[in-house]
């Protein structure tokens, strides 16, 4: 009881026997794991094995129906301020960048902050510009989204999720939507976070940035973790015949 | 009487007519907006009380013809011991018609907002007045300016409905009734206030297009 305790203390993210259901369609079965602060998870799995669900869950854009999610030792409430207030600390990049299509790119960054966080209005513009020249895109801050190319709003978008001083990011597929020119520019911003020490849980199908940025991987299918181990174990020796054959279509 | 004759005994009349409706018109339709935007966000609220009501709101108002409005509104209020001035009648019934109307619009310019920036609203911590305030209402407004401007030009058509009481000063419908009345106007008195509609329709159309280019939201 005590080491569980211990454990979870250090947890920034952890999920405990969570169950989801599409209608009659079981999309996460008994999901358990603990994201520590500083690591990097990335999660890998074919179409439809619940991955992103579970991405999307743990800052409950999907509810669950049975289990725990825990944010830094507090548990996830269902709805109400008080989720508002734990979402605001986890981070999200969406495949579709999702920014706000009527505001400048500058604003992009600022609103949350402003609006949530209540940082006064210099204060939050000195910080996302700071934000848009680490992610190299300080050139576009007074365009809207669509002016932009993909990666750029991709980037813009991991600048606005910074811009929270969150405790962890969660990725869905940040570069499934890109052209393959540009899957390097955001991959290289992801791994630069990586290196400097931000909690970070990674859904992508890029296998060689598993390998080299990962802490850990955990292996999806049917929705239920099938691995999860090193990186380099798992991808020279996966254990599961599944894992074996997902790896082996790559 | 041709119409130049009409003008010259008349011309004060009509313009003192022509600002009677206009005015009705801009009172009408920034109250229908200031409800419309209400309902509207009551229609997409998470509380189901709240969603039916506003659903209900806009089905009734959609729905019933603006003559039966103000016959209700003047006839059968005073039975509920309510009794209104004929100008308040009036500015209900040319109010709440449109801001049914004005809620199917902001909706529909809803629609055109990728879910996936209510998700990262959500995910940066927002609370649902925060999402509507940030994010919806900005963009279904500012994608909404076209059907908009129809709005106002029917609801300055509606207004046509001051005719039915008496009212003083008289609006573009009524001032016609007034001088044929009193003079041999006939048809021309008609065609010199549907000039003055038509002139001020084309006017709010001009304007609603350009702003429509101003504001558009690049997707």
């Amino acid at each position: 009881m005590k080491q569980t305790q211990n454990e979870s203390h250090t947890a920034v993210i952890e999920l405990r026997h969570v169950d989801k259901f599409f209608g009659s369609l079981h999309v996460l079965k008994d999901i358990s794991l603990s994201v520590q602060k500083g690591e990097v998870l990335v999660i890998i799995g074919p179409s439809g094995s619940g991955k992103s669900t579970l991405c999307r869950t743990i800052n409950r854009l999907e509810g669950i129906d049975a289990g725990e999610i825990i944010i830094d030792g507090v548990p996830m409430p269902e709805e109400g301020k008080e989720l508002a207030n734990l979402r605001a600390q986890i981070g999200m990049v969406f495949q579709s960048f999702n920014l706000f299509s009527h505001r400048t790119i500058l604003d992009n960054v600022c609103l949350a902050p402003m609006d949530v966080l209540k940082v006064p209005r210099k204060e939050a513009r000195e910080k996302a510009l700071s934000l848009l020249e680490r992610v190299g895109v300080q050139d576009q801050a007074h365009k809207v989204p669509a002016q932009l190319s993909g990666g750029q709003q991709q980037r813009v978008a991991i600048a606005r999720a910074l811009a929270m001083n969150p405790k962890a990011i969660l990725f869905d597929e940040p570069t499934s939507a890109l052209d393959p020119e540009m899957i390097g520019e955001v991959l290289d911003v992801m791994t630069e976070l990586a290196r400097e020490g931000m909690t970070m849980v990674i859904v992508t199908h890029e296998m060689n940035f598993a390998k080299n940025v990962a802490d850990r991987v955990i292996f999806m299918d049917a929705g239920s973790i099938l691995e999860e181990g090193k990186p380099e174990d798992f991808f020279a020796a996966p254990k599961t015949q599944r894992a074996r054959d997902f790896l082996g279509k790559l | 009487m041709s119409i130049s004759e009409l003008l010259t005994e008349y011309g004060d009349k009509y313009v003192q007519a022509l600002f009677t409706t206009w005015q009705l018109t801009a009172v009408s339709f920034l109250l229908a907006l200031l409800i419309g935007i209400v309902i509207t966000v009551m229609r997409i609220s998470p509380v189901l009380p709240l969603r039916m009501a506003a659903d209900f709101y806009v089905q009734i108002f959609r729905n019933i013809p603006g003559a039966a409005l103000l016959i209700l509104l003047v006839y059968a209020l005073p039975y509920l011991n309510v009794v209104l001035s004929y100008y308040m009648c009036v500015l209900i019934a040319t109010t709440l018609i449109p801001s049914a109307f004005c809620s199917e619009y902001l909706i529909a310019g809803m629609n055109t907002i990728g879910p996936g920036q209510i998700e990262a609203a959500r995910s940066l911590g927002m609370t649902f007045l925060q999402i509507i305030r940030n994010v919806i209402l900005p963009q279904a407004v500012r994608s909404s300016v076209l059907p908009m401007t129809n709005l106002l030009v029917a609801t300055m058509l509606t207004t046509a409905l001051a005719s039915q009481v008496p009212l003083n000063p008289r609006d573009l419908t009524g001032i016609v009734s007034y001088i044929n009345t009193h003079a041999v106007g006939g048809v021309t008195a008609f065609v010199i206030s549907a000039a003055l509609y038509a002139g001020t329709a084309v006017l709010i159309g001009q304007l609603g297009s350009l702003l429509d280019r101003k504001v558009r939201i690049l997707r």
